[in-house]
């Protein structure tokens, strides 16, 4: 790809700035470029990375307050002693001169960008007000507030005020746009969502799963250095395809005819591991003759995946032949409508082969536990449920269906009007399909607040902003990481919050005192419960034992919180430990040695929790599925097969090793690597097309265009054409990727499986036109 | 005092350019995709057609300045400004380079680039003048290295950890015919 990223970025000019009403300018550093590290005095104080889910551990040189140079820690079992490029170029999200600032307020129309600057106080009087008049309006029903978050850390906290505090039902986060089916296709099948144990592995099978351009912790690393047999299927031969032993490219979406072939040889030639059926297996025979009956053989499959047959039977005799095979069961964004099915079937075929609770497999492990922070939480009378997950058999209780929840809203379908919304982290104008969708859906909003570090998509549709600081700004609250080496990690404060962003608790603070008082008056008048309470115990008892202030989370600092919480379970060395080594682990000091050239162990092999007891059942049918009329078994319909129509090709999604969706689009470094991105098209069908390779040309789907420039290869299959998320950014504040490549919800039409509400990524059929 | 020496696992490597950015990080490399001290080679994508690709000559290549011990720039060089230090790393005299370009050309390894801030013609110096003058024995690209494919070392101590590699495993240097004596080694 060296050929077409040549040109360096291209600062814009002329944009509307978001501070173009701001009256004054702090002199904090801003960096446009990078700067050497001195030989001088300098603080390293361990942090826990953000640039991606994974949360790596690393150490921040700060020299004279300013941060330099970001290194992985040793001591952190999940990271292996690592930070990826784009850990590496955290430094850059924290000094990107694009930052948010200050709290603004809309002047303009959404969108157009134009803010005044105010203060904080000004800022949470202003959501204060519009707030009480919503709920007023709304009697009380706090669910017209919806509230999402696209950050792991702090989640649980941000339900905790939104849900919990001010009584919302409607949260949505990440998982409808991600592995929500993978995740309860687990969890349905064995009890529990486990964990892959790759690096006791002897034979990893992955299905489309990309470890080695979207790295995933400790998997991808495992992965490097373990000796395991890898098969890789694709249709688009990614890096982590080029190391495979061996790579089967496939047709888009056929992974799950893979498996119920990979099934069938195995229950027909009886491969499967016996004893572990016996013991572990519900509706095994019902399993088995549903397989049989079907009929799902090597060659039906072959006709299916376009993989060979004798190939199929080679590798499931080599899988289960294996003394520790994995079918890896990924963790990417669902893939078509099949997607529950098939991530069920990879699950059932690990559990055949007795990989389930063992070194190798699916293990459950033992994390440590954290003690839990009570929240004393009002029960609103007035609030109803969410609707999001109405006409979905299971969906997430959590973080719910995006898309459903889109749909009603815009067509007013919803039993209640949502009014407003509260959007953390969580970029909804660029992370779903069909963005003219989503841009409705906020306009409809009579109050839309976005807590962000940067003036993404999103951001410029906010009626407030407010400026979140980043990850090496702040104190987290300690997490608990990984089963089988498990650690507790800590989120330390590298510097103080630049300009005047401030940490997602610092920022409820403000608004939870303003909102207290006022939201509580709103309740007592529509309230019966509470009504009566006040009738029984007086204003004030009613107030304090109902569990109305919202403050009441803050009281303490993240730092007195956390020092209470780990001291008192684990003890005063672990806090020790926490702070100046970034992890802590029963054992850590004994356990925790080099093995060379800067790998370490982190536990002794016989103290790794490869197999827990634990009662558990393999569920081979699952009968709610079959009262709601879909398969209760893994099984084939016509609808899956894979057809594009002559001139048409299939858009696939993914993304490049220096990108984790939009978060890091703005980040120089990264954009200094990979300015855009390329439309991956099969070199003979370009040759024919007369597209050569950085030739600009326009995709086009039912719902939108795009333009962007090409990569002919022989590494695309012919139908399938492919770009990486995360481009095409609409935002101009985001001076260092507008611009630059192309948006892939733009063209992805919107539609969800129905299992567990999930967005799927590739049905979409597109046509190109050279320019 | 140390004769400091690289050797690569190349074949770990997946190309994550994590040691570039470490590398730009620490040592203040400015950016632009030609302005880099250590880059990725991508060689022998694979070949054929998509349904039957030949992967198997596919690999990434680690690249930066070979630390010659015959070193053709240092002798291209008119002004002298190019000398090996003490750890026998190839340095410059930054305030004697005026941008004559000779080094450039002589290195057959491509290794420098014109540093348009300093005005210079820079290359890999192992971190010399950052983390190796604080006292530590890591490069920024090797401690960062998923893959830990990096082994850096002092050479003429025989219980060092490139020492003890190079003598366990077979390995080779690049365009050995030009008689520059590399000290980074590739391990097969």
């Amino acid at each position: 790809m060296k050929v077409v990223e040549v040109s360096r970025r291209k600062f814009l000019q002329g944009s509307v700035a978001l501070s173009v009403y701001a009256t004054a300018s702090l002199a904090t550093p801003f960096r446009t470029n990078t700067t050497q590290t001195s030989t001088k005095e300098a603080e390293e104080t361990p942090f826990l990375c953000n640039m991606c889910r994974n949360k790596c551990a690393g150490f921040a040189r700060v020299e004279g307050g300013e941060v330099t140079k970001l290194d992985p820690n040793p001591f952190f079992p999940k990271s292996r002693n690592m930070l990826c490029p784009k850990g590496n170029a955290g430094i850059n999200a924290l000094y990107d001169k694009d930052r948010l600032k200050y709290p603004l307020i809309r002047m303009g129309k959404r969108g157009e960008g134009k803010y005044k600057r105010v203060t904080w106080d000004e800022a949470n009087e202003y959501i204060k007000d519009k707030l009480v008049t919503i709920i007023d309006k709304q009697k009380d029903n706090r669910s017209t507030i919806a509230y999402c978050n696209g950050e792991g850390f702090n989640k649980d906290e941000y339900i905790q005020f939104f849900g919990d505090k001010l009584g919302s039902s409607n949260f949505l986060d990440e998982g409808s746009i991600c592995l929500n089916t993978k995740l309860g296709a687990t969890l349905l099948t064995i009890g529990d969502i486990g964990e892959p144990d790759i690096a006791g592995s002897d034979y990893v099978i992955i299905s489309g799963a990309n470890r080695f351009e979207s790295l995933i912790t400790p998997d991808s690393i495992d992965l490097i250095h373990n000796q395991q047999k890898l098969v890789v299927l694709d249709p688009r031969c990614t890096i982590t395809a080029t190391k495979a032993d061996d790579y089967l490219p496939i047709n888009v979406g056929t992974d799950l005819a893979f498996c119920l072939a990979m099934t069938h040889i195995a229950l027909k030639n009886e491969l499967y591991d016996k004893t572990f059926v016996e013991k572990y297996f519900e509706d095994f025979e019902k399993y088995k003759a549903h397989i049989l009956k079907e009929n799902y053989t090597a060659q039906w499959a072959e006709g299916k995946t376009h993989i060979p047959a004798d190939k199929i039977e080679q590798i499931t005799k080599a899988f289960f032949g294996a003394e520790r095979p994995l079918y890896y069961l990924g963790r990417r964004s669902v893939w078509a409508e099949n997607d529950f099915q098939f991530r069920r079937a990879m699950v059932l075929l690990n559990a055949l082969a007795g990989s389930i609770n063992r070194k190798g497999g699916i293990i459950f492990g033992e994390p440590i536990k954290l003690p839990k922070e009570v929240v004393n939480a009002p029960i609103y009378d007035q609030a109803e449920g969410r609707f999001d997950l109405d006409g979905i058999v299971y969906g997430a209780n959590k973080g719910g269906s995006w898309l459903n929840f889109r749909e009603k809203v815009l067509t007013q379908s919803s039993p209640y009007p949502v009014t407003a919304m509260f959007i953390r982290k969580h970029n909804l104008m660029q992370n779903m399909p069909n963005i003219a969708k989503t841009k409705k859906m906020l306009e409809m909003m009579d109050l839309v607040v976005v807590m962000d570090t940067l003036p993404s998509d999103t951001v410029l549709m906010a009626d407030v902003i407010l400026p979140e600081c980043t990850y090496l700004e702040r104190e987290d609250m300690v997490v608990s990481f990984n089963r089988l080496e498990p650690s507790l990690a800590l989120r330390n404060q590298v510097i103080k919050p630049l300009y005047e962003s401030r940490s997602m608790q610092d920022i409820l603070k403000g608004l939870g005192e303003k909102l207290t008082k006022p939201l509580f008056e709103v309740s007592r008048k529509y309230d019966e419960d509470l009504q009566e309470s006040i009738q029984e115990l007086g204003e004030k008892k009613a107030f304090e034992e109902g569990g109305y202030d919202f403050t009441e989370l803050y009281r303490n600092s993240v730092t007195t919180r956390n020092q209470n919480l780990i001291t008192k379970a684990f003890g005063k060395e672990a806090y020790e430990s926490l702070k100046t080594k970034g992890v802590w682990y029963p054992h850590m000091e004994a356990y925790h040695r080099e093995i060379g050239n800067h790998r370490y162990e982190y536990y002794p092999e016989e103290k790794r929790h490869y197999t827990v007891q634990r009662d558990f059942k393999v569920k081979c049918y699952l009968k709610k599925l079959a009262k709601h009329g879909f398969d209760a078994m893994p099984s084939w319909r016509d609808s899956y097969d894979f057809n594009v129509p002559k001139g048409k090709f299939r858009l696939i999604t993914g993304r490049n090793v220096t990108d984790t969706q939009t978060a890091t689009t703005n980040n120089i470094m990264l954009r200094d690597l990979m300015q855009s991105n390329h439309l991956w098209i099969n070199n003979k069908i370009a040759k024919e097309l007369g597209i050569a390779l950085g030739d600009k040309v326009e995709v086009a789907s039912s719902i939108g265009e795009v333009q962007i420039e090409a990569y002919p290869t022989n590494k695309i299959a012919p139908n399938v054409v492919w770009f990486a998320h995360g481009f095409g950014v609409q935002s101009d504040e985001l001076t260092n990727s507008f611009g630059h490549g192309a948006s892939d919800n733009l063209l992805i039409e919107d539609k969800f499986e129905k299992i567990y509400g999930c967005a799927t990524m590739h049905h979409t059929d597109i046509t190109i036109r050279r320019l | 005092m140390a004769n400091y020496g690289m050797a690569f696992d190349y074949k770990l490597c997946i190309n994550c350019r994590a040691c570039e950015v470490a590398c730009k990080e620490e040592n203040g490399i400015e950016l632009g995709a030609s302005k880099h001290r250590l880059w990725i080679d991508e060689n022998d994508e694979p070949t054929g057609d998509f349904w039957n690709l030949d992967r198997t000559k596919s690999h990434f290549m680690q690249m930066q300045c070979q630390q010659c011990q015959d070193a053709p720039c240092l002798k291209a060089c008119p002004h002298e400004a190019i000398y090996k230090d003490s750890n026998g790393i190839i340095r410059l005299y930054e305030e004697k380079c005026d941008l004559s370009l000779n080094c450039v050309k002589a290195c057959p390894y491509d290794a420098r680039y014109v540093d348009t801030r300093k005005k210079i013609t820079d290359k890999c110096i192992f971190c010399a003048d950052t983390r190796l003058a604080r006292g530590e024995t890591t490069t920024a690209c090797q401690i960062t290295c998923p893959a830990k494919l990096r082994f850096f070392g002092d050479l003429d101590d025989p219980k060092s950890e490139i020492s003890r590699v190079l003598k366990e495993r077979k390995h080779f240097q690049l365009l050995p015919e030009k008689g520059t004596k590399p000290k980074l080694f590739y391990l097969e």
